[in-house]
């Protein structure tokens, strides 16, 4: 009897201790401050230096720190001036003269001029800049064909190009071109990317390390201050927590919100966001070799497989399906003649009959997860059975991603007939330049791991990229989606919708197609 | 004493270094690499060669592992790519956090375990005994993951008495009421297979004492029983008892790895897991390095520990 007594007040005592923590748990509890804005991330950043990183996840937190040249303008994917007020393009598409604002200055105190402009493009590009030693800068690339940029005057800024590229002026508005305080990195090295500082509408107040990262209301903000005190980015990567946290009122905004999800978040209390984005997700066929080498068997892949069904049953809506390979987000440069391929499983086995490729076995990559790949283990398996049905033997093979991109990048050649991608970009030039050029096949260092090839879409793609007149350079990529949705060298399925979740006490939020979160004029109540 | 614990920190050296060699090894043969990773859609042979130059990837691997090697024992863990800041300051920050969670999920289990092996060995095939039982082998079977998002479900979102997720509050002070209230849950998820397993043992290693002579002889002389139980029993059932906490606490420091993932807690192993899938090779290799000697200096504390409470053990 005597053990059992024991216990039994070891309970009590215990249930006490318990209870007091409780007690001692209660204020922290409390609902979010008003006036400051928590937003559940995917992941803890990596750097707060634009230059250095690659991530969307670290995008969302600079573009509300920094500023760069241009932007783009709200609700569409096309450039306005920021930084730069306005600016000039020769004859020849080589020179650019930026006129830059005037009175800005950095959080640090320090101006925005024409030399801090160079400072930026010079450390990312010259490898004998004194800072270059300060990334490494993976996205570099994006500026490869500035050749110098010259201060004219402090307000007078020119980028030399080596030849017309036309995507310049939209990846200057991309994170990588965000201008960065010369003084900041002066300062602090390559500690600059943990003491940022921009011209943004917020400044940096405090990084946490796998706890939160702060940024504060920048009053003197040249395009008027902030509507919030205050935005707190906290790293939740997994998702069912990241959940819990939003049920919970433990974050005001969530991210990538998880299609299984949605449905927790239907009610009045929340306000569910849509975007679709610059997002395509399609298969790469092998045209080099086996049975995809046949145009009609590519075409009759893209009748067999049913994409509203994974678009609305695997993915629950938070897609739509792609008509061609450039995502209808690029407004200005989308064909809106495009249909989809419809399904029709009777076409695509008259197709595959008439090209006597009945009864092919296949061999799939697939990918666990990865960056825009949605949720491609059960995409697979569904596309699998859509092929199954019109006679096709599908092998899947899945990879973890990294180890994906290491099989899929170097060509599909004597490995597989086909394999998952998805591209999200920030001009309509990227994708098809390096996915779809007979000059970008796997072994002249490009993407096009299917060895499409047709000579028009690679004069086009030149054209266009030569051009700097935008309503010419749509008219060639319009051409070019038609031309490459006839050949059929990917199965296009479907345009990714950014989503999020606010909830009643946040109001004035919006998503961008960019995928870019914004956040001066979010209020929070 | 002192010369069997120098022997034994001796023997610890080959296994710390063949746990480098092996790391070293696994990292270098998975598929994928950093520049691949962190240039993710915008990997061109051309742009991972130069990335792979920056980050110091181009030379020969064994040139990489005993420039690696050297630096560490120099203290010098190198630069993680994803994070852009000194492995070693990762890890000591993180395995801080670790320490706290696996550190209370270790002494709550050792406590309750026992406890309940013991009140389970004393009144064996009782009331106490049946429900103990019961409860334990549930504790066994549910995965601690499992539990976690069931208890975030329960008592954070519904009840709303724990945060959700996190070591500290965003806003407010960072006292001790408020780390309880963020450890309570992922500290309970993490012991509850733990004490399951040392409840078992522990009620078979006190079962095996109490038919003993020595406890005879202490009942005949009129030793209260509860004094028999907790002092005499206990104390030599101990001996076979501690190398199973031994054991556990290396359950307990792995089982870390998903309760730290669902509960967002800022610990070593979900590092671990956010480095290998970044493919930052140092943070894994030095992560891994550092817990491994970790585990290696916990056991050779429990044999310490061992002979200590048993002579008869060959020091």
């Amino acid at each position: 009897m005597t053990v059992l007594t024991w216990t039994r007040r070891s309970v009590l005592a215990a249930s006490a201790a318990f209870g007091l923590s409780l007690g001692l748990s209660a204020p922290t509890l409390a609902q979010t401050p008003p006036g400051v804005l928590i937003v559940g991330q995917i992941a803890e950043p990596k750097a707060l230096d634009p230059a250095a990183v690659t991530a969307v996840n670290d995008f969302r937190i600079l573009m509300n720190v920094y500023d760069g040249l241009v932007r783009y303008k709200d609700g569409t994917l096309e450039v306005e001036p920021a930084l730069a007020t306005a600016w000039e393009i020769s004859e020849d598409g080589t020179v650019y003269t930026f006129s830059l604002r005037e009175g800005v200055t950095f959080h640090d105190g320090s101006a925005f001029d024409a030399a801090a402009v160079k400072f930026n493009f010079d450390r990312m590009l010259k490898e004998d800049h004194p800072y270059h030693d300060t990334g490494p800068f993976p996205l570099a690339f994006f500026f490869s064909a500035v050749q110098e940029v010259t201060v004219i005057d402090p307000l007078t800024v020119q980028f030399t190009l080596d030849a017309p590229y036309a995507p310049f002026l939209s990846n200057l508005a991309y994170p990588t071109g965000l201008i960065v305080s010369p003084a900041a990195v002066e300062q602090h090295g390559a500690e600059f990317g943990r003491n940022p500082s921009g011209t943004g509408p917020f400044t940096f107040a405090e990084w946490r390390s796998n706890e939160a990262v702060v940024i504060e209301a920048n009053p003197d903000y040249w395009d008027g201050a902030p509507a919030s005190q205050a935005v707190v980015f906290r790293p939740i990567s997994d998702a069912n927590t990241r959940t819990a946290e939003m049920l919970a009122g433990g974050i005001d905004l969530m991210v990538e919100v998880p299609p299984v999800a949605l449905s927790e978040f239907a009610g009045d209390a929340y306000t569910l966001h849509e975007q679709a984005g610059p997002h395509v997700w399609f298969l790469i066929l092998n045209a080099k070799e086996g049975p995809f080498a046949d145009v009609r068997v590519r075409q009759a892949a893209n009748y067999a497989i049913n994409k509203s069904a994974i678009v609305n049953d695997v993915l629950e809506g938070t897609a739509a399906v792609a008509a061609g390979p450039t995502p209808p987000a690029f407004a200005w440069a989308y064909n809106e003649s495009l249909e989809p391929y419809p399904y029709d499983p009777e076409k695509a086995k008259a197709l595959i009959a008439e090209a006597g490729a009945e009864g092919a076995e296949l061999t799939f990559y697939v990918t666990e997860g990865g960056s825009g790949m949605l949720d491609p283990v059960a995409m697979g398996t569904a596309i699998q059975a859509d092929l199954k049905a019109v006679g096709f033997e599908v092998t899947i093979e899945t990879y973890e991603w990294n180890t994906f991109l290491g099989e899929v990048n170097p060509g599909l050649e004597g490995k597989a007939d086909m394999a998952q991608m998805a591209w999200m970009t920030n001009d309509p030039d990227t994708l098809p330049y390096l996915a779809l050029r007979t000059e970008a096949w796997p072994e002249n260092g490009g993407f096009n791991s299917g060895y499409y090839s047709n000579p028009e879409v690679d004069k086009l793609l030149e054209d266009a990229r030569s051009a700097t007149d935008q309503a010419e350079r749509a008219a060639l990529y319009q051409e070019m989606q038609t031309i490459v949705q006839e050949d059929a060298p990917w199965v296009f399925v479907a345009n990714w919708k950014q989503n999020a979740v606010t909830s009643d006490r946040v109001e004035s939020f919006a998503l961008q197609p960019s995928f870019f979160l914004l956040l001066k004029d979010v209020v929070k109540n | 004493m002192a010369g069997y614990i120098l022997k034994r920190l001796l023997s610890a050296i080959p296994v710390l270094l063949g746990i480098t060699v092996i790391v070293f090894a696994i990292m270098a043969l998975i598929p994928g690499d950093p520049a691949t990773a962190i240039l993710g859609s915008f990997a061109t042979p051309e742009n991972v060669e130069k990335l792979n130059r920056d980050l110091g990837l181009d030379k020969p691997l064994v040139a990489q592992y005993f420039i690696w090697l050297g630096n560490m024992l120099q203290g010098d863990f190198g630069q993680s790519f994803a994070l852009n800041r000194p492995v070693i300051d990762e890890l000591l920050e993180r395995f801080g956090a670790t320490l706290i969670l696996a550190g209370t999920a270790f002494v709550l289990c050792s406590l309750f375990g026992v406890m309940a092996g013991v009140v389970s060995a004393a009144r064996q095939y009782g009331f106490a005994d049946k429900a103990i039982t019961f409860v334990v082998l549930l504790g066994i079977s549910i995965p601690s993951f499992f539990l976690g998002m069931m208890m975030i479900l329960t008592f954070a979102v519904s009840l709303r008495w724990f945060p959700v997720s996190g070591m500290w509050p965003i806003y407010g002070a960072r006292d001790l009421g408020a780390l309880i209230s963020h450890l309570t849950m992922p500290a309970l998820a993490l012991a509850v297979v733990a004490t399951g397993v040392i409840a078992r043992l522990s009620r078979s290693a006190m079962l095996e004492v109490l038919r003993q002579d020595f406890i005879r002889t202490a009942r005949a002389k009129g030793v209260p029983e509860r004094r028999v139980i907790w002092r005499h029993a206990l104390r030599a059932a101990m001996v076979s008892i501690i190398p199973v906490l031994g054991i556990q606490a290396g359950f307990v420091l792995s089982g870390a790895v998903y309760v730290e993932i669902v509960f967002q807690w800022p610990g070593v192993g979900r590092m671990l897991v956010d480095a290998i899938l970044k493919r930052d090779i140092l943070l894994v290799q030095g992560g891994v390095v550092f817990v491994a000697a970790c585990y290696v200096m916990f056991n050779i504390a429990v044999d310490v520990a061992q002979s200590l409470l048993d002579p008869r053990i060959k020091t």
